[in-house]
């Protein structure tokens, strides 16, 4: 089955909904979750993940602890903020906003 | 997003850059590596082998090194990592021309150094405050008269009361020093005395280093005399004595007692370099006595402002209060009015000027230095346009490029700037010869805060200016053709050798400016110089023998003391042509009104007024003056003959018109005798008697036994060595008086080159600036012509076969650097002509367009030009038409 890039500004959301479900994660867990979630359909470009973690610990959204995975290595572990919740919400919205336009426009085509 | 949010992302990344720099590549690597081995062992487990399981875990990550250069981005490092990159690289390609980086280096460090060095100074003494508190209000108050030609002069005590009473200022008070006569502590010796009006030390508000300063009760008749001492005769003299304060010291033989001492850097305005002791005017032996008087301008007024602000009003109720003085006392007052000026502004009146001419001066050389280094980046940059075509191609955007040839320049900057104060401080000691000894007292010239500031930021504006237009020019290269090219004919080329020329047009004209600033104030040196100073200073020595007020009281102790060391000094051999003068030239000047008697009335307001001298009968035949009519004075001129004087030609000229002024007669005299009528018996030659700058004004001379002062000032035309001389002085001295001190021992010639030392070193200095700036311009043509004529080979060798000669190519090339010389010239002419009007103040002698000068100026100029095109026009004369040809 081909496996679809997520759509460009929404590896945020992805990131965000992720961490609200499962409270902390690694990076790798993160990747394994967005595409478990979207059910495989939807693919990390995998490397693109750490950036978006770091912008998200500047912007305060999210906050990185070291710890140690069940194979028994160093990790480093992201855990959603008050302001990553908010944001959450706000992406959710917009995001509805947006898809109900264009699915709005299909549909009229 | 909110400012807060902003500034807490702003905090974030700080601390991150400050606090875990190191570590946090760290942990993104060992993050990253777990990422992909988790993969790898996911895809291992679904039946991949080892080494392909990791590439592909690998693939599907991405590329590593471009994601932590992202990461990088995104914390705000990235302009980090590329100065530090940029800065490398800058140090590798400086180490790799050793050649270009010296020059260039030495050239900004000589430029740096030159302006930080002028600016320390002018820091000092224009810019700091003074070291008073409230220095923004305190003002000098003095007193001028135009119709006779006295800018500013001092005041009287009544004066002082009268402005004291007007209630114009918060506090004014008056100053003089002259010199009294320490006894009791060592052998006696002439001490430096500030005589105040005790309010000084309240406006100045500087804390006495112990004891106290005088109070106003220390300043009334019957006040108990004291005294304040400078920390440094408390050292000298009484070997930092802690008891001192309350006992008292013997000036002039009277007892005052020390009441506090000042600290070593406290100087009272106006009142000389060296000042040693304070004492009140009403308890000064001399001064005490003038004060009654309305008259006398013997007190420099200080005055602290009611509240920091233009001077306007101050001034209109001084000319107010002057108005009202003139009806007081029309006979002394009229023609004087009252003026108020900001201390620091009278302090440093005379030397600003100078300063600034200086320091617009070096600001040119920098300039000219930038657009040397600019035209060698240029050269540089042309060949360099391989390298830049490069990396280009590999990706590095224009910006980039720019902000790397901007580091290179700024290294360079940095680097003339560290060398650069490095010798501005090293030569901060003879600069302060530029400063008139009574500022250099006070304003210590320092490398502060300021001065380094002011040495980066022209360091960082020299790199910029010198390494924009090179860096744009370069980063403009088209990467096809220099990459398929190489240098020699790349796209920039032609238009960088455009800018290189007009840069050397450019280096002519500002080089042209300051070596005619230069040559001008030469030209006024050599006037200074050769102007002849109405008599001669050769072989005559002048020394100075003061008599102490509580011993010879009267004019007639005066006198004779005077006969007795005469007789004494002459009966010498060798010292026979001796005489006192009081003042001789250059020594201060006495200046009196005077009225011719039975001449018409002068209109009101009019004075008449000379320089007055009184002078024993040799006088004129020691100072070599030469006599133009009637007789000199003869010893039978005594104190009980009638009273005579001789005039100076320039008198005679303006007030006697074509009369015989040999047996008029004209009134006039020194305080308090001033209206004595004397016969005119003589006419002398003019004499420049207040400075050799100054044309000599009319004079008045009278005989000494007619008009003693309590000290003489001894003119010894001798052949004999100095050291004879003042041995014999000391002799005749000793015989009537052992206790007397002789001071100020000058030869003349030395003094009259010592009152041009301040503008000749300034004009060396200029002339210093001015060959710098040749030798830059030089360098700009040189360096143009020789690019120019290494790139025309090929052309140089067509022309020779097709049988040019040599002298026809040398022709050409010479034809080239004149050109660029000629247009710069032109440009040179007319910015010199708008810039030496500023120099106006500071010439003498020579008009600020002089002629000659620009004419030299340029003659100079086209002659560095051609000689700066001579090597490579005989590089280009000895082109071989062969070699040439086939070349590339």
């Amino acid at each position: 089955m081909p496996r679809d890039e997520i759509p460009p500004g929404t590896l945020y959301m992805l990131i965000l909904r992720v961490l609200s479900r499962n409270g902390e994660l690694h990076g790798y867990e993160i990747a394994k979750a967005i595409e478990t979630l979207s059910e495989d359909v939807l693919q990390v470009e995998e490397g693109s993940l750490y950036p978006a973690l770091q912008r998200m610990l500047i912007k305060g959204w999210v906050k990185a602890v070291w710890g140690v995975t069940s194979g028994n290595r160093r990790a480093r572990y992201y855990r959603l903020t008050a302001a990553g919740r908010k944001q959450l919400e706000q992406e959710i919205s917009q995001f509805e906003r947006v898809m109900g336009a264009v699915t709005r426009v299909i549909q009229t085509a | 997003m909110s400012s807060l949010q902003r500034v807490a992302e702003l905090a974030r990344k700080a601390r991150m850059l400050f606090s875990r720099r190191e570590r946090f590549d760290h942990d993104l690597e060992e993050e990253m590596r777990l990422h992909r081995d988790l993969r790898a062992e996911e895809i291992h487990d679904s039946g991949a082998t080892e080494p392909d399981s990791h590439a592909a875990a690998q693939r599907r990550f991405g590329n590593t090194l471009q994601l932590q250069e992202e990461i990088r981005r995104a914390w705000g490092w990235a302009w980090l990592d590329h100065l530090s990159q940029d800065l490398r690289y800058a140090v590798r390609v400086l180490r790799k021309s050793p050649g270009f980086t010296s020059i260039a280096v030495v050239t900004l460090a000589l430029g740096i150094g030159a302006n930080t060095a002028m600016f320390s100074l002018i820091n000092s003494v224009l810019l700091r405050p003074l070291p008073y508190s409230d220095p923004d209000q305190i003002v000098s108050v003095f007193e001028r008269n135009l119709a006779r030609g006295i800018p500013a002069n001092g005041c009287s005590y009544v004066d002082l009361l009268e402005i004291r009473r007007s209630e114009t200022f918060a506090a004014v008070a008056g100053v003089q020093n002259h010199q009294l006569t320490l006894t009791g502590a060592g052998d006696p010796t002439v001490v430096e005395t500030v005589v105040v009006t005790p309010e000084i030390f309240s406006i100045l508000n500087v804390r006495p280093l112990a004891g106290r300063y005088l109070y106003a009760e220390d300043n009334t008749p019957g006040a108990a005399p004291a005294v304040v001492l400078s920390e440094g005769l408390w050292r000298g003299r009484f070997g930092a004595d802690n008891t001192l304060v309350g006992h008292s010291i013997h000036l002039d033989q009277q007892a005052y007692t020390v009441v506090g001492i000042m600290p070593a850097g406290f100087r009272t305005p106006e009142a000389g370099p060296k000042q040693e002791v304070w004492i009140a005017a009403a308890k000064d032996p001399l001064f005490s006595a003038w004060m009654p008087s309305p008259g006398g301008h013997w007190l420099r007024l200080v005055a602290k402002l009611k509240s920091a602000g233009p001077l306007g009003p101050t001034q209109s109720r001084l000319d107010a209060l002057s108005t009202q003085l003139i009806k007081q006392s029309p006979a002394q007052r009229t023609g004087w009015s009252l003026r108020v000026a900001p201390l620091q502004e009278v302090m440093v009146g005379e030397i600003r000027t100078p300063l600034l001419v200086l320091l617009g001066a070096v600001g040119l050389v920098l300039l000219l230095a930038c657009v040397n280094i600019a035209n060698l980046l240029l050269a540089r940059a042309t060949s360099r346009s391989r390298e830049v075509a490069l990396r280009q191609a590999c990706g590095a955007g224009r910006g980039r490029i720019i902000r790397q040839f901007l580091t290179e320049s700024a290294l360079l900057g940095l680097l003339g700037a560290v060398i650069g104060v490095a010798l501005a401080y090293s030569s901060i000691h003879a600069l302060g010869l530029l400063l008139p000894a009574n500022i250099a007292a006070q304003r210590p010239v320092e490398l502060d805060v300021w001065v380094l500031g002011f040495a980066l930021l022209i360091s960082m504006a020299a790199s910029i200016g010198f390494g924009l237009a090179p860096a744009v020019l370069t980063s403009r290269t088209d990467v096809q053709s220099n990459l398929k090219h190489g240098s020699a004919q790349s796209g920039s080329d032609r238009g960088s050798l455009r800018l290189r020329g007009l840069l050397t047009r450019a280096e002519i004209a500002l080089a042209m400016v300051i070596v005619v600033a230069a040559g001008l104030l030469v030209r006024s040196l050599l006037k200074m110089t050769s102007v002849d100073p109405g008599y001669i200073a050769e072989h005559v020595i002048r020394a100075d023998v003061s008599l102490p007020r509580y011993q010879y009281k009267t004019p007639q102790q005066w006198a004779a003391f005077s006969d007795a060391l005469m007789e004494r000094i002459q009966a010498q051999r060798g010292l026979e042509d001796s005489a006192v003068a009081v003042p001789p030239p250059m020594y201060g000047q006495v200046n009196l009104a005077f009225v011719i008697a039975g001449a018409a009335p002068l209109p009101p307001g009019a004075v008449q007024s000379a320089n007055y001298v009184s002078v024993t009968p040799k006088y004129f035949g020691v100072m070599g003056i030469p006599l133009l009519r009637g007789r000199v004075f003869n010893p039978e001129d005594s104190a009980s003959s009638p009273r005579v004087a001789i005039i100076s030609a320039t008198l005679a000229r303006r007030y006697f018109k074509d009369e015989n002024p040999v047996g008029k007669e004209v009134v006039f005299g020194f305080p308090p005798d001033t209206n004595i009528t004397r016969e005119v018996v003589g006419v002398v030659g003019d004499v420049r008697d207040v400075a050799l700058t100054q044309d000599p004004g009319p004079m008045l001379y009278v005989p000494f036994a007619q008009a003693p002062f309590w000290g003489d000032v001894l003119v010894i035309k001798s052949s004999l060595p100095t050291g004879t001389i003042v041995a014999g002085i000391r002799q005749a001295v000793d015989a009537i008086d052992k206790n007397l001190p002789i001071t100020e021992v000058e030869k003349l010639p030395d003094a009259l080159e010592t009152s041009i030392a301040q503008p000749k070193f300034r004009t060396w200095l200029l002339a210093a600036f001015g060959a710098v700036a040749l030798l830059l311009a030089a360098a700009g043509v040189y360096g143009v012509v020789s690019y120019s004529v290494a790139s025309r080979t090929k052309e140089f060798g067509v022309r020779a076969t097709l049988g040019a000669s040599p002298a026809s190519i040398r022709k050409m090339v010479l034809r080239e650097g004149v050109g660029l010389a000629g247009i710069g010239l032109a440009v040179g002419l007319a910015a010199a002509l708008a810039v030496t009007q500023l120099l106006k103040s500071q010439l003498f002698g020579v008009p600020a367009y002089d002629p000659i000068t620009f004419l030299l100026s340029a003659a100079i100029l086209v002659a560095v030009a051609l000689l700066a095109c001579y090597l490579p026009a005989r590089r280009a004369m000895r082109v071989d038409p062969m070699v040439a040809l086939r070349y590339e």
